[in-house]
């Protein structure tokens, strides 16, 4: 256990490595951040010193091996355009994230969940066809104009909801709406089949033969059972949500790490893109080697063959 | 008895409420004035820090020296009188006095000294910097009393210290408040004199201000100003018409979606000039390009070349299909209809005639076309230049070029712009109106000298430039942009003239009145946008 344990904390953290490299090349590669801080008519000289204040006129290799050993140490650096620390816009925006990916995570499977058991309770039924095309829409529906639509119709035309911007609990339902219906559906899917697959086993069975009512059977019996691959995807999904919600936040003018980051590329500000997907490739990472630790303590063959 | 008592607190109400409807006394701020806008710049609040971009969500909070009335003519701010002496070399300012930050402090020379100092350090990414180094010695003759020396005449200095303009950030900052507070302390908390002050900088989401109530100036009629950073256009929208925001910046692409929804628009007009640049026109410079056909060493050719590609393009129908319909079609770049140097000559646009282009091509020996690249690049704030590009490039493949788009990124390009490695590529610009006359911009962006070239160099355009530039009077100059420069533009037709641009806001219900200044890119006077009366 403990060699297996070793082995994928090694491989999370070289992935992590290959993530700060790749970063860093792309990073220097899209343009130069200089001509984006300067007006047109600035000098030379002005180019130079900027150049240099940045660290930018060390050879690539110097500054890589100087942003490695800071990371190590903690320090993501200065943000090129605010220079304020690269720690305080994560900071500052990570609470929004968070909170967008929570609420967008609990209406998933608030909705995903329960549909998912009654779609496979009621297979072929009416109940089953409308969760199913519940979910093909969730699933094909572009975020940006389900955002937008979401919009118009409860912020422009009813008029109950805000429109846009982070506020109070209100503020929060249409963006996570927007961000949670794709993964409800998906959590849909996943629970539906697995509930099928539990539903026609053996214990099932006898659990009913030996008198059981049936909610408990389907949810204590059943749910519980069907749950394991569920919450491992949710796991891994809400992660997801922490730097997949850039359109999200974009549409909806939520002010949260996603949008950060893109605004972060769009102006060249390497410190902070590098420090935002370095954070959310540890958040991801993280998830994956906890959910991996998790089924090798269930299911010890894995540990096995893995070590 | 009773009745006359009653008549008499009739007329002392009629009488009290008489004396508060007054026009003289300004009724107290009152709600929030809530503003979506695209972007908030590099969110920086120091003088050597900002660029210029944050134009419209810093002005609320500070004042400049002038700025300029309804007829765009400079007029006191900061300053109460100036003298402009020895041919535009030395500018003198008299400060009022009595005006004070908003920790208490009053303003003085020192302030000012203090300011100009800080744009024009070295590293500052100030859009003025350059022209601030200029200054020889800023000399404080008393605590409202400063002088700017420079050695060559700058005659223009007041248009670089006014408000009104797109890049007017020579806003004043307190010097004792950054002194004390140091730069991250005035970062966190900025102080200036304006009409309103600072509240809140929640950084990519919000700023908040509130009015001065004891401004000496203005006091606003909103209590608050909340500036909301909403990328998306359709979501500004949303906005809007639901009540989360009062006031948007939007492009004038949307303009028909507007009207059709019923939003009241606020339009800036002829902010800004549309030309698309023919990249390679530096013959002086190591990547000057012969083989380029609008910047071939045979003049006659390259003009008929150029010539053709102007007549190649419907203006008209790109200020109408993709502009929205907000503008007016220009011959001569970087000239507006409104301007007192204009002239019908010049305002003409070049006709739309295909034939006549093919024509010209042939002559010019490229009877079937030549190959170009099209740049679609978007800049901040106007979003609309890829396709102004697009549909050039569609235009000029009918008269037979075989043009390949290129989308690429600002920052990339940028860079290509100072390298001048762009010979043979075409792109859509809009130069922003940053001073009020055309020869302020070439100054930056089409002199030999400039750090980048987005027009032509020419020792043609140089001389007008330097003449302009130490020319003390404003009706001479005027005189040479009209019959000189003007002409001379037209007929070397160095770009494809577009037309000038307006600049537009989507307004709600609950504002009333709004006084512009003519010729400012950006939404401002907040301090006099009134309450709707309801």
């Amino acid at each position: 256990m403990w060699r297996y344990l070793l082995g994928r904390v090694l491989q999370t953290v070289l992935s992590l490595l290959v993530v700060v490299s790749i970063v860093f090349v792309l990073t220097r590669l899209s343009g130069n951040p200089i001509y984006l801080l300067l007006d047109v008519n600035a000098t030379e000289r002005d180019q130079e010193i900027l150049t240099r204040h940045l660290g930018l006129d060390k050879p690539l290799p110097v500054q890589y091996g100087i942003y490695v050993m800071n990371v190590a140490r903690g320090d993501f650096g200065t943000s090129i355009i605010t220079r304020r620390p690269v720690t305080e816009h994560i900071w500052e925006r990570l609470p929004a994230t968070v909170e967008l990916g929570f609420v967008a995570m609990l209406l998933s499977v608030l909705i995903g969940i329960p549909l998912g058991v009654y779609s496979a309770v009621r297979r072929g039924g009416i109940m089953d066809k409308g969760a199913r095309i519940f979910a093909v829409l969730g699933q094909s529906m572009p975020t940006f104009w389900l955002g937008l639509m979401l919009i118009l119709f409860f912020g422009v035309v009813l008029g109950v909801l805000p429109a846009g911007g982070r506020g109070g609990p209100l503020h929060l339902i249409l963006p996570a709406f927007t961000l949670g219906y794709f993964t409800s559906a998906a959590i849909l899917r996943l629970t539906r089949s697995a509930m099928l697959e539990v539903l026609a086993s053996d214990y099932i069975k006898f659990a009913r033969l030996k008198g059981l009512h049936e909610q408990v059977v389907l949810w204590k019996h059943g749910l519980r059972n069907a749950l394991l691959p569920v919450v491992t995807f949710a796991v891994l999904l809400f992660v997801q949500f922490l730097g997949g919600a850039v359109v999200t936040e974009t549409v909806f003018a939520w002010p949260g790490l996603g949008r950060l980051i893109l605004e972060s590329i769009t102006t060249r500000d390497y410190p902070i893109v590098q420090a935002g997907v370095l954070v959310l490739s540890t958040l991801y990472l993280t998830g994956n080697l906890l959910v991996d630790l998790l089924y090798s303590y269930l299911n010890p063959r894995i540990r096995h063959a893995g070590g | 008895m009773k009745r006359r008592r009653w008549i008499t607190v009739a007329m002392v109400t009629a009488l009290l409420g008489g004396f508060a409807a007054l026009p003289g006394e300004a009724a107290r701020p009152e709600g929030t004035l809530t503003v979506a806008v695209a972007t908030f710049g590099n969110e920086r609040w120091l003088p050597h820090l900002y660029v210029g971009a944050e134009d419209v969500v810093l002005k609320p909070l500070w004042e400049n020296l002038l700025s300029r009335n309804a007829k765009g003519d400079l007029i006191p701010m900061l300053a109460e009188r100036w003298q402009v002496t020895d041919g535009g070399r030395t500018w003198t300012f008299h400060l009022r006095k009595g005006v004070r930050f908003h920790n208490g402090t009053e303003l003085t020379a020192e302030d000012v000294k203090f300011t100009f100092a800080s744009i024009a350090r070295d590293g500052s990414a100030n859009s003025m910097a350059p022209e601030f180094r200029t200054i020889k010695s800023m000399e404080v003759e008393g605590p409202y009393t400063i002088s700017l020396r420079f050695d060559k005449p700058f005659v223009t200095l007041g248009n670089r210290v006014t408000q009104g303009l797109f890049a007017s950030v020579a806003y004043i900052h307190s010097r004792k408040h950054i002194e004390t507070a140091g730069e991250q302390g005035a970062e966190r908390q900025p102080l200036g004199t304006g009409p309103w002050k600072f509240v809140e900088h929640v950084r990519g989401d919000r700023i908040v201000y509130e009015a001065v109530e004891t401004h000496w100036r203005a006091v606003p009629h909103f209590k608050r100003l909340v500036f909301l950073k909403v990328p998306e256009p359709a979501t500004r929208m949303a906005m809007l018409r639901a009540g989360g925001a009062d006031v948007i910046e939007i492009g004038g692409e949307y303009l028909d979606e507007l009207k059709k929804v019923g939003i009241r628009t606020l339009v800036m007009p002829n902010v800004a000039a549309v030309w698309v640049i023919l990249g390679g026109q530096w013959p002086t410079k190591p990547s000057y390009d012969p083989k380029v056909p609008w910047a071939q060493p045979d003049a006659e050719r390259a003009k008929k070349v150029r010539l053709a590609l102007n007549l190649a393009v419907d203006k008209k129908a790109i200020f109408e299909r993709v502009l929205g319909g907000v503008g007016t079609p220009v011959g001569t770049v970087n000239y507006y209809p409104t301007d007192p140097w204009i002239s019908a000559a010049l305002l003409k646009p070049v006709p739309y005639d295909p034939p006549k282009a093919k024509a010209l091509l042939a002559e010019a020996g490229y009877p079937n076309g030549f190959e170009v690249t099209m740049n679609l690049t978007a800049w901040p704030g106007r979003g609309y230049l890829p396709d102004v590009g697009e549909a050039v490039a569609t235009y000029w493949e009918r008269v037979g070029l075989k043009v390949k788009r290129r989308p690429v990124d600002r920052a990339v390009f940028s860079a290509d712009f100072r390298a001048r490695s762009y010979a043979g590529v075409a792109l859509a610009y809009a130069g922003p109106i940053i001073a009020p006359e055309p020869w302020e911009l070439f100054a930056r962006i089409a002199q030999t000298k400039s750090a980048v070239h987005l027009l032509v160099e020419h020792p043609k355009l140089d001389a007008f430039i330097d003449r302009l530039a130490t020319e003390p009077s404003a009706a001479e100059r005027t005189r040479i942009m009209r019959e000189e420069m003007g002409p001379w533009l037209y007929d070397y037709m160095p770009a494809v003239s577009i037309g000038a641009t307006h600049s537009i806001a989507g307004v709600g219900p609950k504002v009333g009145e709004w006084p512009l200044i003519p010729g400012h890119m950006g939404i401002h006077n907040w301090e006099y946008v009134t309450r709707a009366a309801r």
